[in-house]
């Protein structure tokens, strides 16, 4: 298998503070992994590095053989990569059906078209994505007013969207019941398994980290101090001092 | 199936209002008297004005505060076609009077891609501030370029062609143009760019990492309310048979904002309503008196504290409270009332 995602010596401060320090990271296609580390650690800035909404000072991100070192977040959305925010960043005055239907209608590029009907294109890829995310009986109500885990399946819903080939889940259950968790890491489990889309996520929820992930990185202070398997990282005495240890005892 | 469904039965209120809304039009002419008809022409030309603003507040959620800019150029430009075109004894043919009209929009939507390629960049207040600084060096330019512009003299003797010299005449030309630009406006404020410039309105951030060029839509954006703004320009100065340096200026431009708010941004023609009431209102009071600023101050005061959804905003809550309760307790309606 070919490596889709080839991150070398990546560098970013703010300021005095190192939130990024000589990461190097690969991703092969059809992978699923996640990043774990404590609050702090850079995992949501890493991946703001990797989707161009921070820019690098130092490294090299190659996504599909192509560099997209420090390219803005449309363009590297362009390409195939495409994320979901942890606090759930959806368009709140437009329905469930309307934030679906444009970022179909971008991934469409679609989105220049002025004379078209909106109404009328890309009904049948949103309605697969609503129906895939459980949430075609919830179309016609406005995004803002949705609980808290369904605005976060919306997130994910406008991030499959974009037919993605990689994607970025920055704490996809945060906020869920355990039964919409649950149901939510299924559904990206077979995203993974049908539609072989590249997977990375990050988590607090160490049952969902081990359950679903099938590498493990652990970040600690812009770093990365261990790599592996989850049995590898669970064995390893760094990561148990420095992370596991306070979640599994 | 139940996609459209609910949509289409929340747009029939409106398109309802809109058709009783385009008969009164219609029928304005036949009261007696040139006033009204007069009045009449004014509300649809800053109605328009108003609409075009509403492209980039209602739909994109950036208050500009020098949109009348764009107005005052395309104003501007017609009137110096027209000027080019007349002949000696001051008369124009209704081929040149009609080719002056069409130069107005074009030469707006220029002046719109320069200005706006720099406020793009912002949003927010500081979108609005820069906004209403190339207004007023606009406005300034005009203003002070005598050779070219003939500064605050203005530009006069733009009468129309005879036909058009009757005002019911006039009227009906101004109704028949504003309607088409309205139904260009709604078709693209229903296309997947009129629905990508509500993403950004609600959030610039996420659209971004869908693959939306954030800059180059609002730009895009930015460019097609200049051209409709010119257009309303190229109406006024016929109809006022001259024109002025403040026609540029941040005054114009604060009266399609207050228009906008008077009528409502949320729905598509809460600007040309509120043309209606702003236009209308300031012909009644000041035949009273002169204290005009005073009573509009107050009005925008009150709608902003306790009608913050603008006059249409108010009854399209009212029609969705009305049709939540009619569609039986079946199930939480989310949506029906709260901003």
């Amino acid at each position: 298998m070919a490596a889709i995602l080839e991150v070398t010596g990546l560098h970013k401060h703010f300021g005095g503070i190192h939130v990024t320090q000589d990461v190097n990271f690969s991703m092969e296609e059809g992978e699923q992994s996640a990043i774990i580390g404590p609050n702090g650690a850079g995992k949501s800035t890493f991946m703001n590095l990797l989707t161009g909404y921070y820019r690098c000072d130092a490294g090299k991100v190659v996504f599909e053989g192509q560099d997209i070192t420090n390219r803005p977040p449309h363009w590297v959305a362009r390409r195939g990569i495409s994320r979901a925010f942890q606090i759930s960043s959806i368009f709140s005055k437009m329905t469930v059906a309307e934030n679906v239907r444009s970022a179909v209608h971008a991934q469409m590029r679609h989105s220049f078209s002025i004379f078209g009907v909106a109404s009328r294109i890309g009904v049948e890829e949103t309605g697969r994505v609503l129906s895939l995310c459980g949430l075609e009986g919830k179309r016609d109500l406005v995004a803002g007013e949705l609980a808290q885990g369904d605005k976060k399946r919306l997130e994910l819903a406008i991030a499959l969207a974009g037919k993605p080939r990689l994607l970025f889940l920055d704490e996809p259950t945060a906020g869920m019941s355990i039964e919409e968790a649950r149901s939510t890491m299924e559904l990206v489990d077979r995203l993974n398994r049908e539609l072989q889309l590249t997977v990375l996520f990050t988590e607090h929820d160490m049952g969902i980290v081990f359950n679903h992930a099938r590498k493990l990185t652990l970040m600690h202070r812009g770093e990365i101090v261990v790599q592996g398997t989850p049995e590898e990282v669970r064995a390893n005495e760094i990561a148990q001092k420095v992370y596991l240890g306070e979640h599994h005892p | 199936m139940k996609s459209a469904a609910p949509q289409r039965a929340a747009n029939a209120p409106g398109r309802r209002f809109a058709v009783v809304l385009l008969a009164l039009f219609l029928l304005v002419p036949l009261l007696p008297g040139e006033f009204w008809t007069v009045v009449g022409t004014e509300i649809l030309i800053l109605g328009l004005l108003a609409m075009s603003f509403n492209l980039l507040y209602g739909y994109m959620g950036q208050i500009s505060f020098g949109h009348a800019a764009f107005f005052g150029l395309g104003a501007y430009a017609t009137a110096m076609l027209f000027t080019a075109l007349k002949s000696p004894d001051g008369s124009i043919g209704v081929p040149e009077f009609l080719l002056s009209l069409l130069v107005g929009p074009p030469v707006a939507a220029v002046g719109a891609l320069i200005v706006g390629f720099f406020c793009v960049r912002l949003t927010g207040i500081y979108f609005a501030m820069l906004s209403l600084a190339f207004g007023e060096l606009l406005f300034y330019i005009v203003f002070s370029w005598y050779s070219f512009t003939k500064g605050d003299d203005g530009i006069q003797g733009l009468l129309p062609p005879h036909y058009f010299q009757d005002p019911g005449n006039y009227y009906y030309l101004t109704l028949a143009i504003v309607v088409v630009a309205l139904l260009v406006m709604w078709r693209i404020t229903e296309s997947p760019f009129g629905y990508i410039m509500r993403t950004l309105r609600d959030n610039q951030r996420r659209a971004a990492f869908l693959g939306i060029n954030v800059r180059l839509h609002m730009l895009a954006n930015f460019v097609i309310a200049g051209a409709f703004a010119g257009l309303a320009g190229a109406l006024w100065g016929p109809f006022s048979r001259s024109v002025s340096p403040g026609l540029l200026g941040w005054q114009e431009s604060g009266i399609a904002v207050f228009m906008t708010l008077i009528g409502g941004a949320g729905v598509f023609i809460g600007p040309i309503v509120g043309s209606v009431i702003y236009t209308m209102l300031q012909a009644v009071v000041k035949m009273y008196t002169v204290y005009w600023p005073l009573t509009i101050g107050t009005i925008i005061l009150l709608i902003v504290l306790f009608v913050p959804g603008g006059v249409l905003g108010l009854v399209e809550k009212q029609i969705k409270a009305r049709q939540g309760r009619l569609s039986d307790g079946g199930g939480a309606r989310a949506g029906s009332d709260e901003e």
